[in-house]
């Protein structure tokens, strides 16, 4: 903020007053108002937490294959494995791995190719539709083009597309590692077009206002307006699509595991997890499928609510 | 209400066409291609054996029984095997079969862009003696050829020649990929590789029709759950394999069952033998027989038949089954799970310290064959040999393994003629242009290469026997590969549907009736 050192009373006090501040506004008043958005918010802030803490919060490290023990394979939750006479509190799979543990830990992989895709779309939408919006003519016409080529294509199929093509040029070996990599990154170039179209109608919006028409005319570069100028003014549909987004890409992220193409059964996601369960529906081991797809559940629903919220929240005509 | 009496018997009438039996089935693997010479797997040959036929086929207990040739005899003293043709028999476009399509056909499938030409490495030269009559000449005493070649199918040389596929291609296309022109009771009438297969019954056959198919539809699918639920939903008639998981729930169901056996297959792992490095760059271990007693020590292979396959499935000594002909009870003991001794056998080797190294696997081609290496990557991961699942579908799998890129895969293995010398040619004599031709890893004895000649030529049981127990005993010794478990056959049916599992996992549409 300031380069000036201050006494720590006054930059406390500051500190105080901005989250005083952020406590009164419309939007923290919405949200302790709204018993959707703290019980989502709360869902996802566990969620994102035993994720985050996962190696903490895990009983078993589901990724050592060295410490699983095959005989445990196929535990019932709650109950003692005929063999070893273990308990794991949600079952386990046929590979004797603890599934609350191996949820832990999905959860984290979703999470985080979750959050990377959307940021990844963010910036790419973002940057993109700030310069078709306030560059204009040519530029605008070829980025827009693009982005209404894209649409034209299930999000889902270009993922897969962008997962194949990935796939066929990493060298075998490198595979598993870069799944998780190739996953964001199909994700990520799925979605960025929802975001650059929004910034593109917001810019054009802004770009005739008066405060840029004097940004331009003190001889600021068109870089620096759209960064410092127009960007701060068209963040609050974007913060919304990238909490919707967010949703999408968890939901995208499972379909493609589910489908074989995503994270691989070494590292499993929720995903993945359910895929593997899904194999054990039939003959009675509903625990292994039932546990992560209600993780999942949770999770997607939760944030869409969030989004839902914030969308209405930060919509002055529904106020 | 006229109108609708009207719809109603209109529809009746729709619903029950005359006397037309479909019959639709289901299998986790398309056959990669309709070229019986291109690939030697068991989805290829089990489902070209209803559209070609060879000059022998198996019976529903694999004996022996004639096909194509209604007769055959030795030729003097071992020099060879005399085959009387059948006459009168046509292929599905019309031309007549005779000595000429046999002899286009070993050349064929005895060339070097063929999968097969190991059935073909005793014979010496093919000669046509008149249009109905062949002589097969051997380089030596062959008692069980005519055995062999049961699944050696017979192609027109003028189709092939006509449409530019006189030799098999086995990772490119060419027009026998795709179509099919043989002499069997089934032609192909659609084609969509990894969709569906159909095949309607040949007018023209030979052969007396015991089955009322009018249309037999192949639809693979993958997942495994997807087909129990297509079975139960009468989706299918038929599914194979039920997942061992399921095979209880698919038996107690109303309106299906399930038809059990055990495969002749000995699902293994197998080693690189001859790389000099590991695919990360590291020596290879795997040259050392220490650490492939290791790993035979290492896997438990009770705990997997106890969980994974759940308890449908036997342990595995040696590279066939027990009851299979040459099996040798002399070496009926596989390596116990001793996970101590595998460590000790690591340390003495020099790997104390362990080792990584990366481990090919299917994921679409044996039952639950991805789990089975989840497991097994644990089980080494325990005495320090850390593993890197590589799993993928079939169909990268086999170019995968022809190109040498892994250190240690996961195969299985049936056993075409149903003889422990079958695996030993495949697998274990030196690789070469007709022997060896699966030998993956490169295991290389000239004792093996020795005995196999001698396991074809032997007509004394005993003496042959002892010869088989020699060659088991060396594949053991040096721990060639790491036997495992005889897979389990299950097949799930539809009540009402009645087909005959013979021990090769080969359906055989002429055996399957439809109430």
């Amino acid at each position: 903020m300031t380069d000036t050192p201050s006494p720590n009373s006054v930059q406390t006090e500051r500190a105080r007053s901005r989250i005083a501040i952020a406590w009164d506004s419309d939007l923290a008043y919405s949200f302790r108002r709204s018993p959707v958005a703290l019980i989502s918010f709360a869902v996802v802030l566990l969620l994102v937490l035993s994720a985050v803490f996962a190696p903490l919060v895990a009983p078993y490290d589901p990724f050592d294959p060295g410490t699983l023990n095959l005989m445990n394979g196929f535990t019932p939750p709650g109950e003692a494995n005929a063999f070893t006479g273990e308990t794991f509190l949600l079952g386990t799979d046929d590979q004797g791995r603890d599934v609350f543990s191996t949820i832990l830990f999905g959860l984290r992989i979703s999470l985080f190719v979750g959050f990377a895709a959307v940021a990844l779309a963010l910036i790419l939408g973002v940057t993109l539709g700030l310069v078709a919006g306030y560059v204009g003519g040519m530029t605008e016409t070829v980025i827009m083009r693009i982005a209404d080529v894209q649409l034209t294509f299930p999000a889902i199929l270009v993922a897969m597309l962008i997962f194949g093509i990935a796939k066929g040029i990493t060298p075998p070996e490198y595979r598993d590692q870069m799944a998780i990599w190739v996953l964001i990154l199909a994700i990520g170039l799925s979605d960025w077009v929802q975001f650059a179209r929004v910034v593109r109608g917001a810019t054009l919006v802004e770009k005739s206002k008066e405060y840029v028409q004097a940004a331009r005319l003190i001889g600021r570069s068109p870089f620096a307006i759209m960064l410092r100028h127009i960007l701060p003014n068209v963040l609050s549909p974007v913060l919304v699509i990238a909490t919707i987004s967010l949703a999408l890409a968890i939901i995208a992220e499972a379909t493609l595991s589910f489908l074989g193409v995503g994270a691989p059964p070494t590292e499993p996601s929720l995903g993945t997890l359910i895929r593997i369960g899904q194999g054990f529906l039939f003959s009675g081991e509903w625990w292994i499928l039932f546990f992560p797809a209600c993780t999942l559940l949770a999770l997607a629903l939760s944030v869409n609510l969030l989004g839902d919220w914030l969308r209405d929240a930060l919509n002055p005509r529904l106020r | 209400m006229t109108r609708l009496l009207l719809a109603t018997a209109l529809g009746i009438v729709i619903a029950v066409p005359a006397s037309s039996e479909t019959f639709r089935w289901a299998s986790t693997t398309d056959p990669q291609t309709m070229d019986p010479h291109a690939v030697s797997s068991a989805p290829v040959l089990g489902f070209l054996n209803n559209v070609y036929e060879g000059l022998v086929r198996r019976g529903p207990d694999m004996t022996i029984e004639p096909s194509l040739a209604t007769a055959w005899e030795p030729i003097g003293d071992g020099e060879g095997w005399r085959f009387t043709l059948r006459e009168g028999v046509t292929f599905h476009d019309g031309a007549d079969f005779t000595a000429e399509d046999v002899l286009f056909s070993y050349e064929r499938a005895g060339s070097e862009e063929s999968d097969v030409a190991s059935w073909f490495a005793p014979v010496s030269e093919v000669i046509v003696v008149d249009d109905y009559t062949v002589d097969i000449m051997t380089t030596s005493p062959q008692p069980l050829f005519p055995d062999s070649i049961a699944n050696w199918m017979m192609m027109d040389s003028g189709w092939a020649a006509a449409n530019g596929a006189e030799r098999p291609s086995r990772d490119t296309e060419n027009f026998a990929t795709r179509n099919v022109n043989g002499t069997g009771p089934f032609v192909l009438s659609d084609r969509q590789p990894d969709l569906q297969t159909v095949l309607t019954p040949f007018d023209g056959w030979w052969g007396e029709v015991e089955h009322n198919v009018t249309e037999a539809i192949f639809t693979p699918i993958q997942n495994s759950a997807t087909a129990v639920a297509a079975l139960l939903s009468g989706e299918v008639d038929m599914i194979e394999p039920v997942p061992v998981q399921d095979a209880e729930r698919v038996d107690s169901n109303d309106g299906t069952r399930v038809i059990r056996g055990i495969e002749s297959r000995v699902i293994m792992l197998g080693f690189a033998h001859d790389h000099e490095m590991l695919r990360n760059g590291e020596p290879n271990p795997f040259s050392d027989v220490r650490v492939r007693r290791a790993v035979a020590h290492a896997v438990n292979v009770p705990a997997i038949l106890q969980t994974i396959m759940r308890g449908s499935a036997e342990p595995a000594s040696q590279l066939v089954a027990a009851g299979t002909s040459g099996y040798s009870d002399t070496y009926g003991d596989r390596s116990a799970y001793d996970p101590d001794v595998a460590r000790a056998l690591l340390e003495e080797a020099g790997y104390a310290n362990g080792f990584s190294f990366d481990f090919s696997c299917t994921n679409d081609r044996y039952l639950n064959d991805e789990s089975v290496c989840q497991a097994i990557v644990g089980m080494l991961a325990q005495v320090g040999m850390e593993a890197t699942l590589d799993a993928m579908p079939v169909s990268n799998y086999w170019p995968e393994l022809r190109e040498g890129n892994f250190d240690m895969y996961l195969l299985g293995w049936s056993p075409g003629t149903f003889d422990a010398e079958h695996p030993i040619r495949f697998l274990v004599h030196t690789a070469g242009e007709r022997l060896g031709t699966w030998n993956f890893g490169g295991y290389s004895n000239p004792r093996i290469d020795e005995l196999l000649p001698v396991m074809q030529s032997e007509i004394d049981p005993e003496a042959r026997q002892a010869v088989m127990d020699e060659a088991a005993g060396i594949i053991q010794e040096d721990m060639v590969y790491v036997p495992l478990y005889v897979q389990p056959l299950l097949w799930g049916v539809r009540e009402g549907v009645e087909v005959t599992q013979r021990p090769d996992n080969f359906l055989i549409l002429r055996w399957v009736s439809i109430e």
